[in-house]
């Protein structure tokens, strides 16, 4: 009997059992309600999902959750890795403690961190007078928008970037400089390069956390239409006016829209590993 | 040759306190291959590293063709550097690793093509351009690594543990590469191995390092046949190490004197030395007139292993037969063994069986110029000895100088027998009064007495000074046996007479003090640091262990009345202090490294 081309004899038991575990989770927990949310959005005339969908508010919305997104993670990618480097290369006293702060926004509802940041940075917290005075506001703008997404990915990148840095061998950077190198070449044609896959990773984590973030944003956002009114907001709205299937609607696009974005990240991410690794092994 | 590639001149480098490299001092030629050779740990890798500029010193200045380079970043000394685990870029093809340096310099893409071809073609790796490092076997890796080294024409290769992670065959192919592209090039080349079959096979001169200093250097059979010390010894090789007594008679090993024939020169003192013996140059015969070369002592063949070309074997020296006391390197047991090779021709001309009783001769040994052969502890009692002997200071010094603590038990070591001899060190507990103790023990021949305090920490410094200039020779000899087999700083203390208005005698004191380094730097490679004070030197020296406590004083002196002087220092000391006397009977200024040369060739 020819047996399944996926089921190869392995030293290790239980595949079966593991592969059924991983099926019933994955669809219990993700597939059947990703799915009973396309079915709900489904069953609206496409005439009113078009609508919906393409209304400016919810274009308006698209373009900040996506956009502050793309942007705090990108902003991660900076300092995430200047945070990862830091806490990995060098001794300093309070190393210890500064690493545990980084797992901070991991802990905290999400809503804590909103009220936190919006009394720091409103136009009369701490930190927002000072940006007043220069006539920039952060709180209820976009701004603050992507402040409060970069706070939320930033354990993401950091905790993703730490191992792969401690990776990176001294020697590589060592011979490089021995070779001629200055310290800034060798940190973008050796250390960069190695640490890229981490580095994507990172980023795909911390713009996914991003998407899907509601908590945090919603005090400092200001909500105001078309401007300062994230997505998952909008759907909130919408659920909130019981229109249930709108709701449906906007939340497949963002499953579509984030799927797109991971998937290309991924593929990046796929083509580099194999650049890197050869196509012997 | 001529020109000097690199000069390193007291290197030190230390890590959390510790030295890992020590004063070390080293001249290597242009288009030299110099082999650092030590057990891991021994600072050689460290040593390279600061050639290349990847790790600061803390003291002394490195050149490279006469340029000062100590404070020059790695980027801008011109150096290449080869490491054990290649690391090469492994984004990168090997085309791209090996241009690396040539692109950092901006470098045409047209020249840089020539080059790398050029490179390739001198590791053997033509047509590899487009590979990645992943899709490499080690050694081509590590050729790569080789030719990336090369690329920007530096003026020294410097190669960390090169073969390391690579398997015996090729191994051994990518050493002879190495060695091809150095002579094709003329390049300089310092390589780090702790394998001294690779240092053999490779080496120009070799230097041997051990604790962070540079024991001896050489060419390869030069140390090999006349090592100055323990280590160095039985680290190139096997070797037996005995220890004798050395007379105007020849070397005798213990009560049945085995008279070395020596060559007609200055008488020498009867004392304590410590002889190597090759097992390749013991000769094994069935009974003592069938032997071709001198007697030394007859033995039980107790172990025989073969191991192709050559048969190893394993004797017992049969008790009384040679009072010698064999110093086993790898157990440290007082047994006496001695290890012995034979070729395919002699084992055919006698097969031999374990249990089977054999002469021993042989045909060439050498004596170490170490003054400090053994160590001898006299106490009043066994408790007090064992006490004694456990003085970690002792025991460690002991380990590594690969020697024997005798004991003598005698309730005043200072009155003693003074028939009774005494060679080597002898060692004893600080207690009060001890200048007249110390005095009985030098005028019984010892080379030197070792006073312990109790619970002595592990000096980080060794004091040097001599009442004069006649006591120098001696106590710089037992100084550098001592600072071998320890990491600790030299400082040689200079202290003129503070009534001299400071100036008058300032220039002789300063030229004594250079004179006493460079004597310590040509006669035993010893790098000692200087300090000159004024006063009296017995309250001066106090003084300067009192400013650092972690230090052992070793204390040169011309006569026995000397001693009086510094009378208040030995009262119950709270350092360990080593007194050295300068022996009666002097060398008849010879080198001490080639006290043995004449005693070679027995056969």
């Amino acid at each position: 009997m020819p047996r399944s081309r996926f089921h190869q004899p392995s030293v290790l038991p239980g595949f079966g059992l593991t592969l059924g575990f991983t099926t019933f989770f994955l669809s219990a927990l993700v597939l059947l309600p990703l799915a009973a949310l396309l079915v709900m959005a489904g069953s609206m005339h496409w005439a009113d999902f078009v609508r919906v969908v393409t209304s400016p508010r919810a274009l308006g919305s698209y373009r900040l959750s996506f956009g502050a997104s793309l942007l705090a993670a990108s902003i991660n990618m900076v300092f995430g890795f200047v945070i990862a480097w830091t806490l990995v290369r060098y001794e300093f006293p309070a190393r210890k403690l500064v690493d545990a702060l980084i797992d901070m926004p991991f802990a905290l509802p999400t809503a804590v961190s909103g009220i936190a940041l919006t009394s720091v940075f409103a136009a009369n917290g701490w930190i927002g007078r000072y940006f007043a005075l220069a006539g920039i506001k952060i709180a209820y703008t976009w701004i603050g928008v992507t402040i409060a997404l970069t706070l939320i990915g930033m354990p993401f990148m950091v905790r993703t970037l730490q191992p792969a840095i401690s990776e990176v061998q001294r020697d590589l950077e060592d011979a490089a400089e021995t070779l001629g190198a200055g310290r800034f070449y060798v940190l973008r044609r050796i250390v960069l390069p190695t640490v890229l896959p981490a580095l994507l990773t990172g980023f795909t984590l911390a713009f996914a956390r991003a998407v899907g973030e509601y908590g945090s944003v919603i005090f400092i956002a200001g909500n105001i239409p078309m401007k300062t009114e994230i997505t998952p907001l909008l759907i909130v709205i919408h659920l909130q006016e019981f229109d249930y299937r709108g709701a449906a609607a906007l939340g497949a696009v963002m499953l579509v829209a984030s799927f797109c974005v991971l998937l290309t990240i991924n593929l990046i991410h796929a083509w580099g590993r194999r650049r890197i690794a050869g196509t012997a092994r | 040759m001529g020109r000097m590639s690199i000069a390193l001149d007291q290197v030190t480098k230390r890590y959390q306190g510790a030295t890992v490299v020590n004063d070390v001092s080293l001249d290597i030629g242009d288009g030299e291959f110099f082999v650092l050779l030590g057990p891991s740990g021994s600072g050689k890798s460290t040593l390279l590293r600061a050639i290349a500029g990847l790790t600061g010193v803390d003291h002394g200045r490195i050149a490279l063709h006469g340029r000062d380079v100590t404070h020059l970043a790695a980027r801008k000394r011109g150096v290449g550097l080869v490491f054990q685990n290649y690391a090469l870029f492994r984004h990168m093809t090997v085309a791209d690793n090996i241009e690396f340096a040539l692109r950092v310099r901006h470098v045409r893409a047209a020249k840089r093509r020539a080059r790398r071809k050029e490179l390739l073609r001198l590791v053997a790796l033509e047509g590899m351009d487009e590979r990645l490092p992943a899709q490499l076997s080690g050694g081509q890796q590590q050729r790569v690594a080789v030719a990336r080294a090369l690329a920007h024409n530096p003026e020294v290769l410097l190669l960390d543990e090169p073969f390391g992670a690579l398997d015996a065959k090729i191994r051994e192919e990518l050493r002879r590469t190495i060695r091809q592209v150095q002579r094709e090039l003329g390049i300089t080349t310092v390589l780090v191995t702790h394998d001294q079959e690779e240092a053999f096979a490779l080496a120009d001169r070799i230097g041997i390092m051990n604790l962070g200093r540079l024991l001896e250097l050489g060419r390869p059979d030069d140390l090999y046949a006349r090592p100055a010390t323990r280590f160095v010894a039985t680290f190139l090789g096997a070797a037996n190490l005995l220890l004798a007594r050395e007379s105007a008679r020849g070397i005798s090993f213990g009560a049945g004197p085995v008279l070395v024939p020596r060559a007609a020169g200055a008488p020498i003192r009867d004392r304590e030395v410590v002889i190597v013996l090759r097992p390749e140059e013991i000769e094994l015969a069935a009974s003592r007139d069938r032997l071709t070369t001198a007697h030394i002592a007859d033995g039980t063949v107790e172990e025989i292993l073969f191991s192709g070309a050559l048969e190893r074997l394993r004797v017992r020296l049969q008790r009384g037969a040679a009072g010698a006391h064999v110093v086993r390197s790898d157990d440290g047991s007082d047994e006496p063994h001695l290890e012995i090779t034979r070729t395919q021709h002699e084992q055919r001309a006698l097969p031999l069986g374990p249990g089977q009783s054999v002469a021993l001769g042989v045909r060439r040994l050498h004596v170490l110029s170490t003054p400090l052969s053994s160590f001898t502890v006299f106490a009043a009692s066994e408790d007090l000895a064992q006490a004694l002997k456990d003085e970690p200071l002792l025991a460690s010094l002991a380990a590594r100088m690969k020697t024997r603590i005798a004991v003598r038990l005698e309730p005043g070591a200072a009155v003693g027998d003074p028939q009774t001899r005494c060679g080597g060190a002898a060692v004893i507990r600080a207690l009060p009064a001890m200048a007249n103790c110390v005095r009985g023990l030098l005028a019984r021949g010892a080379e030197a007495v070792l006073i312990l305090p109790q619970h002595a920490r592990t000096p980080q410094r060794v004091l040097i000074h001599c009442v004069d200039e006649s006591a120098r020779r001696a106590t710089l000899a037992v100084s550098a046996s001592l600072l071998r087999h320890m990491s600790a700083e030299a400082v040689y203390v200079g202290i003129l007479p503070s009534d001299d208005a400071v100036g008058a005698q300032r220039p002789t004191g300063m030229r004594a003090l250079l004179d006493a380094r460079s004597e310590a730097q040509a006669l035993h490679g010893l790098d000692v640091r200087t300090e000159l004070r004024f006063g009296s030197a017995a309250s001066e020296l106090a003084l300067r262990l009192g400013e650092s406590p972690d230090s052992l004083l070793v204390l040169g002196i011309a006569a026995l009345t000397d001693l009086e002087s510094f009378a208040s220092l030995l009262e119950t000391p709270r350092w360990p202090v080593l007194v050295v006397r300068e022996p009666a009977q002097p060398l008849e200024g010879r080198e001490p490294e080639r006290v043995g040369d004449e005693l070679l060739r027995l056969a």
